[in-house]
């Protein structure tokens, strides 16, 4: 497997900036909000997996704009309702959790590469923690596309089990099944979603396609299990960034030894946007990335 | 911005030379905030920029630094990129000719080691058509050789803006550390080895610390601060290295609007950078030169050239034009 067939063709820049609305936010188990933002009509809607750029208009307490992985997309009409599920940990997010509805930001997006859902293969949804934010998008979709998913739900304890009953609901209709775990056994499986994973595994129908997102080291034991077992796998990473469109360099991760061959292989055709033969770019080339892409023994 | 039914404010001459090139305006994108110009094509209207200053580009292509490589401070940001760029052979042979295609006025920033990495460099890009003029990087806070303080040295960059000189017709823009005991000096420097401009300033070397982790947040341990936190900071070697010399001084330093671009005009900039802004809002380029323009139509001003310097050392303390009320300098 290789970073050109792991990820989508390379297109030129898509995103744009726009003033959005918030249309609703609600606390979303503890600790956690869940944003609605209404995008104005042209915005292109971002896919799952994909993220954006969330500007506090001033004053903000914040000079960047925050990157966030968008947990569902819906329309009515004209319009189109972003929504993020994020936990407000630092002094950006904070602010972002006390808006209300009719204030605004600027949204910046869709940014980065989403998951390849298209792909063959049953699909295996894998959240740790708030990584579910992501998956329950993806579950949107494959529900939509009338594909069942088998979905991996890992966290500390059932305390940070985030949106469980949002994703059981999603998996509802077609009958995906939802395989909990928590490392204090507080609910379902005891031990981590990869040792879940691995338990059931042999019980799914094959071949696996793997789309993962939590704390790097839980996407870490998914893209060496992926490895191990043969099945494809694609995981959501997380980077400080600043601009989120390529332009700062400032989010490389640790390219695997493959993927800075094909790098170089293709390298006619990269644009430069997409990283160097040493560090992928986690805003363009990624956020998600092919098991295969990235060396693991570097990522942090 | 013009009050409703105000007449359009009046055409502001906002020309710029800096060495044998015209610049339609004072307003440049600082290099490493704006790609190779492409990446925000789409949201800015090129052309109508004084200039894209594009990232270094280094003989040999360079990987950058490890992560972390951003964190952010109040009101900055840390960068330790580490000069992440193609190097100068897929430069010229991809960024080049889709950089002709933008029809901007192109600026090529150069980054070398040594005098000789920059000659070479020059040597091969000096003729090309499709750029204007070079900005060499004498700054780089995050490289661990060929950095900012390997530059810091009058004498040197005397004696290679000398060696870069005949090498190109293009304008020889130096940028300038600020992290120095006397920018004034390095400027100085700069004008008698005959470059046509100064900027003033990179980055600022600074550090932020994780405390519970007990880490440096960045990989490199330090990084060049950029962002409002060092406008002021900027605003003040910016004046003091347009004091020194008679060659134009490109202002640069936490510019985040048309008012903060004019502060440095005020102290004697005859052009400006916007960087990190360009990180907050891919527009913000398009919006400063849009406000500076703006405020100096609706003062009546007739040209940029006749109102820079008004703060200057050694102007006379007066206000180059009456304000026409409305809002006050910010404290």
């Amino acid at each position: 497997m290789s970073s050109s067939t792991a990820a989508k063709p390379h297109e030129a820049p898509a995103w744009s900036q726009v003033r959005a609305r918030v249309l609703s936010q609600r606390d979303y188990g503890p600790g956690h909000r869940w944003l609605d933002l209404e995008v104005p009509p042209g915005f292109l809607a971002p896919e799952a997996g994909q993220f954006m750029q969330l500007l506090l208009l001033p004053p903000s307490p914040v000079l960047l704009p925050r990157p966030m992985s968008v947990a569902g997309v819906t329309r009515s009409g004209r319009r189109t309702v972003v929504g993020f599920l994020y936990g407000p940990v630092g002094a950006g997010t904070r602010a972002l959790a006390r808006l209300v509805p009719g204030d605004e930001v600027d949204a910046l997006g869709p940014l980065g590469r989403g998951y390849p859902l298209e792909r063959p293969g049953t699909p295996v949804l894998v959240a740790g923690g708030r990584g579910v934010a992501p998956l329950l998008f993806a579950a949107d979709v494959l529900r939509r596309g009338g594909r069942r998913c088998e979905f991996f739900f890992g966290a500390r304890s059932r305390a940070q089990l985030v949106g469980l009953d949002d994703a059981r609901r999603r998996l509802g209709r077609l009958g995906g099944r939802l395989h909990v775990a928590t490392d204090d056994g507080s609910r379902g499986f005891g031990g981590t979603v990869v040792a879940l994973l691995d338990r059931t595994a042999r019980r799914l129908e094959g071949p696996l396609a793997i789309h993962a997102c939590g704390p790097h080291g839980m996407l870490k034991a998914v893209a060496l299990w992926a490895l191990r077992h043969d099945a494809q796998a694609w995981l959501a990473m997380e980077s400080v960034m600043a601009c989120g469109t390529g332009v700062c360099r400032g989010c490389p991760l640790p390219r695997s030894e493959a993927s800075r061959t094909e790098y170089l292989r293709a390298r006619g055709d990269a644009p430069s946007l997409l990283g160097n033969s040493e560090y992928a770019m986690c805003c363009t080339e990624g956020p998600v990335f092919a098991a295969s892409d990235l060396d693991w023994d570097r990522v942090e | 911005m013009s009050a409703p039914g105000r007449v359009k404010a009046r055409a502001v001459d906002m020309r710029v030379k800096i060495g044998p090139m015209t610049l339609r305006n004072p307003v440049l994108t600082a290099s490493g905030t704006f790609g190779y110009g492409d990446e925000y094509a789409h949201v800015v209207d090129l052309e109508r920029l004084g200039g894209v200053i594009t990232k270094t580009v280094t003989l040999k292509p360079r990987a950058g630094n490890p992560p972390v490589r951003i964190a952010e401070t109040p009101s900055g940001m840390l960068n330790s990129i580490g000069l992440e760029n193609v190097g100068l052979v897929r430069f010229r042979a991809e960024k080049l000719p889709r950089l002709a295609s933008l029809k901007a006025t192109v600026v090529a920033s150069i980054g070398g080691e040594t005098p000789r990495e920059l000659a070479k460099l020059l040597e091969a890009l000096g003729s090309e058509p499709g750029i204007a003029g070079f900005e060499i990087n004498f700054s780089c806070p995050n490289v661990a050789r060929g950095g900012a303080r390997y530059w810091a040295v009058p004498r040197r960059l005397e004696r290679t803006m000398k060696l870069l000189r005949p090498l190109t017709h293009g304008a020889l823009i130096a940028k300038l550390s600020p992290d120095v005991t006397s920018v004034g000096d390095l400027a100085i420097a700069c004008e008698q080895g005959r470059a046509d401009a100064v900027t003033a300033v990179n980055t600022f070397v600074g550090m932020a610390v994780d405390l519970d982790h007990m880490r440096h947040r960045l990989n490199r341990a330090t990084g060049g601060l950029s962002g409002p936190a060092i406008k002021p900071l900027a605003l003040a070697r910016c004046h003091e290295a347009a004091s020194a010399v008679r060659i134009p001084v490109v202002g640069s330093g936490g510019i985040m609007s048309g008012r903060d671009a004019l502060e440095f005009i005020a102290v004697g900039a005859s052009a400006v950078q916007v960087g990190t802004a360009s990180f907050v809002r891919p527009r913000a380029s398009a919006d400063v030169l849009e406000e500076m323009t703006a405020y100096l139509g609706d003062r009546g001003v007739k040209s940029l050239e006749s109102w820079r310097g008004g703060l200057a050392a050694g102007a006379a303390r007066r206000p180059a034009v009456p304000a026409t009320g409305g809002r006050r300098g910010s404290a």
